[in-house]
């Protein structure tokens, strides 16, 4: 199992850099993709890119008699945009460097501009 | 992103944002998913079989995709379309 | 499983001291890490879970998630809104960004 998340230091858009990363960590898992139009698609996880399109391999539609319409698809590329849900594999995902990850992200400035907020 | 590069010239069906579902062969694609879709038409799900509707030449936008599928064209072959029944897949929400 | 090289230390500019101020909205989230929050989803859906990761566009990763849906069934006969919810579970879930309509961290009573 990959344990390792790897942040370049240069990335013009740190914000996307977390989860591209993490995403890549899962490549070979299966994983279930649900989309904003209700379809969910199974499939092992092949690639994914900066936007988290994500292609899979050997998919299977989870509701195959409501949607028989992808029976002829071995694999396909989904849109990032149109994603709801990606459920995971527990067992693939060490939360312990994610969240130092995500707590490292944190720290890098971003773009936004500073928010005013008083919380005590 | 290249990710698309293994589809070009392939038989590919796309499930658009509105619902529909367009089969044709993939001859282009750029940095935001528009699409250029040669030989391409239309099927109409219905609980009374499916139609399928020529369109021609294709350049679909990309906000408008959803999923690209590479067909596998035997598969496909074999697809009694007229007696496969099926609702129209949903358009997606992006609402409340 | 591939090894990955970890990144070279250089690499990584020196973290500023992890604090507990709030100075933005998202330092909330941060502080949240590793804690079970609510979050309310777009198409009245609502996730219990613990956050393992998040980042600006507000993806997240959540663990142990309960999600709730809500459905609103109208009855034919009388037209009476039933309103219905459905739960799922699952063990890892990544939510996209663009649905977050809000998200509540743990109860600080």
């Amino acid at each position: 199992m990959v344990r390792s998340l790897h942040f370049p230091s240069k990335t013009p858009s740190v914000s996307r850099f977390l989860f591209y990363s993490f995403f890549k960590t899962l490549v070979g898992q299966q994983v279930t993709v649900e989309l904003k139009n209700d379809l969910a698609i199974t499939g092992v996880l092949i690639s994914v890119d900066q936007f988290l399109n994500i292609k899979l391999d050997e998919i299977k539609v989870v509701d195959e008699a409501r949607y028989p319409h992808m029976i002829p698809v071995k694999n396909c590329f989904i849109r990032g945009s149109v994603v709801r849900y990606v459920q995971l594999p527990a067992q693939a995902v060490d939360t312990a460097l994610l969240q130092d990850a995500a707590r490292r992200e944190a720290q890098q400035p971003t773009t936004a501009q500073q928010g005013n907020v008083r919380v005590k | 992103m290249s990710e698309l590069q293994p589809f070009i010239d392939h038989s590919v069906s796309v499930i658009t944002a509105d619902g529909r579902f367009i089969v044709g062969t993939l001859k282009g694609f750029d940095q935001t998913t528009n699409i250029i879709l040669e030989k391409c038409h239309e099927r109409v799900f219905s609980q009374t079989g499916t139609e399928v509707v020529p369109l021609g030449l294709y350049l679909i936008q990309g906000d408008n995709i959803c999923i690209i599928g590479e067909l596998d064209d035997i598969r496909d072959a074999n697809l009694d379309l007229a007696n496969l029944c099926a609702d129209p897949i949903q358009a997606v929400k992006h609402s409340h | 499983m591939s090894d990955v090289v970890p990144a070279p230390t250089t690499a990584v500019p020196a973290p500023a001291p992890e604090t507990n101020a709030v100075e933005e909205p998202l330092d909330l989230v941060r502080l949240s890490l590793d804690e079970r929050i609510y979050v309310k989803l777009r198409g009245d859906r609502e996730l219990r879970g613990k956050l393992h990761a998040y980042d600006g566009h507000l993806n997240m990763v959540l663990g142990d998630v309960e999600e709730t849906i809500t459905v609103v069934d109208i009855n034919e006969e009388t037209y009476e809104e039933v309103i219905r919810t459905v739960k799922r579970n699952s063990e890892m879930l990544f939510v996209r960004g663009d649905g977050v309509i809000l998200v509540s961290p743990p109860s600080r009573a």
